[in-house]
């Protein structure tokens, strides 16, 4: 226990290792926040194709969207991860962080396309037909009718993956990468420290604010949300 | 003011309706009969392209309307649901104005004012704000006929607007049914309320299979029937 407490304290008092630490953390901010970034803008896209009405000119696009949403989904992460480091990107001096922020961002855009397609099919198609009867325009249709519906549905199934994506970025440590959880390991082996549960408890503890703090936020979102529900009156 | 020729629908091989000739005159009261399944509710959904029909062809007053774009022309078509369809996340008001306004058929103020006064007439005014998952049954009912009303179309279809309903609240959609019937309102129903049919229809079409197979005035239906399809589904229901 001594030898914890000195160990702790050793760590908070070398800025050598503070410093470690923080920029790991920096690092998986960053390649966690553009990832869900692009896997928003990519898989809402998607999602979109997916449920729109068939035609013609949809035909394609529907299915290439399918594909991708099955390849992504039935391959690992860390494969994944692999294959744009190693063959897509394996370009000299490109940067490594735009590589990992774009396996990210793709392999959760197909996650959140399955999680906003769910969301909008979860919406009773007599919603739909109310507005079609009504006149109404397909576009205002899913603008003010179904859309902030889907929104309920998903919002805490996108908060997991939010939370899943955070996590996982810690992979990028297999190809080389110095994030947090890199970090943790790199101080833990380093010579003056020499012992891994103090630097890995830590690390633990900053995924764990983070993670906590955006289910505290989902949570809030979600409330609000639910203000034309039954239960949020009583 | 409605007519439909040689009306076919598929639902991948299920032929659900086989050929339907009908015209709807202006003022008709028509009420729609026949067994579960028989295509009564598709043959309904498809005079406003709810459903596309496969082939055939559908009329409003002397415009084709199986060939082009429809929503406009579903402004003048209004539609009631078995189950309410109210929008969820809107409130009763906003369930009320948003397609008028949208548009463009009235202002705000002009939509809000008409609302509130369809509202006062069927004694919901005081849930104007409230949203629809805090309506019962037939109050969300007559909320969609008024909602329905707002568009001020030519015909109103009722797709079983009681079957989801407990029996008390019946009786209060079916007089509102009955009141906008006696103003002079076109309607069409499929119902399996044969009282109100006697008492509201000016005639009644029975299909069976996709087809029509009976017709005529209330008093002819039932107490006169000319085929055994007929004769037997009376025999069950009455």
């Amino acid at each position: 226990m001594e030898e914890f407490f000195s160990k702790l304290v050793e760590l908070f008092s070398t800025p050598e290792y503070i410093d470690s630490l923080w920029h790991g953390f920096l690092l998986t901010l960053e390649i966690a926040f553009f990832a869900i970034l692009i896997g928003f803008l990519l898989g809402t896209i998607i999602a979109l194709v997916d449920t729109a009405k068939p035609s013609a000119w949809l035909a394609v696009p529907k299915f290439i969207c399918r594909i991708y949403v099955t390849i992504i989904r039935g391959t690992p992460m860390a494969l994944q991860l692999f294959i744009m480091f190693f063959v897509i990107f394996a370009i000299r001096g490109f940067p490594q962080i735009v590589t990992a922020i774009l396996a990210f961002g793709f392999n959760s855009a197909a996650y959140t396309a399955e999680i906003i397609r769910g969301g909008i099919l979860s919406v009773d198609k007599g919603q739909t037909e109310a507005g079609l009867a009504l006149g109404l325009p397909r576009m205002v249709i899913f603008k003010k009718i179904v859309a902030p519906q889907a929104i309920k549905n998903i919002i805490p199934a996108l908060g997991n993956e939010v939370i899943t994506v955070i996590k996982e970025t810690a992979i990028v440590s297999m190809v080389g990468m110095y994030d947090l959880n890199m970090a943790a390991k790199d101080i833990g082996s380093g010579q003056n420290m020499s012992s891994y549960v103090v630097p890995m408890f830590t690390a633990a503890l900053f995924y764990l604010a983070v993670v906590y703090l955006i289910s505290f936020i989902i949570k809030r979102v979600e409330k609000g949300l639910r203000k034309s529900d039954l239960r949020a009156e009583s | 003011m409605i007519s439909v020729r040689n009306l076919k629908k598929n639902f991948g091989s299920n032929k659900v309706l086989r050929g339907i000739d009908f015209t709807l005159k202006d003022g008709e009261k028509v009420i729609v009969l026949g067994p579960s399944g028989s295509g009564k509710s598709t043959f309904l959904r498809c005079i406003n392209r709810i459903e596309e029909p496969t082939t055939g062809e559908i009329y409003l007053d002397d415009t084709l309307i199986t060939d082009k774009n429809i929503e406009k022309i579903r402004q003048d078509i209004g539609m009631v649901f078995q189950h309410f369809n109210l929008i969820n996340n809107l409130t009763v008001m906003k369930n009320l104005t948003l397609a008028p306004v949208i548009l463009k058929l009235m202002s705000e103020e002009e939509a809000e004012k008409k609302a509130k006064g369809l509202l006062r007439h069927i004694g919901l005014l005081d849930k104007v704000d409230a949203f629809p998952a805090s309506l019962s049954g037939g109050q969300k009912q007559r909320v969609a006929i008024i909602r329905a009303m707002m568009m001020e179309p030519k015909v109103l279809l009722f797709d079983e607007p009681t079957s989801a309903l407990d029996p008390e609240s019946i009786g209060d959609v079916l007089a509102l049914i009955h009141e906008l019937a006696d103003e002079g309102m076109t309607i069409m129903i499929v119902t399996h309320e044969m009282n109100f049919a006697k008492e509201v229809g000016t005639r009644i079409v029975f299909i069976d299979e996709g087809k029509i197979i009976e017709e005529g005035t209330p008093i002819e239906f039932f107490e006169h029937p000319k085929t055994p399809r007929v004769k037997e589904f009376l025999k069950k229901v009455l």
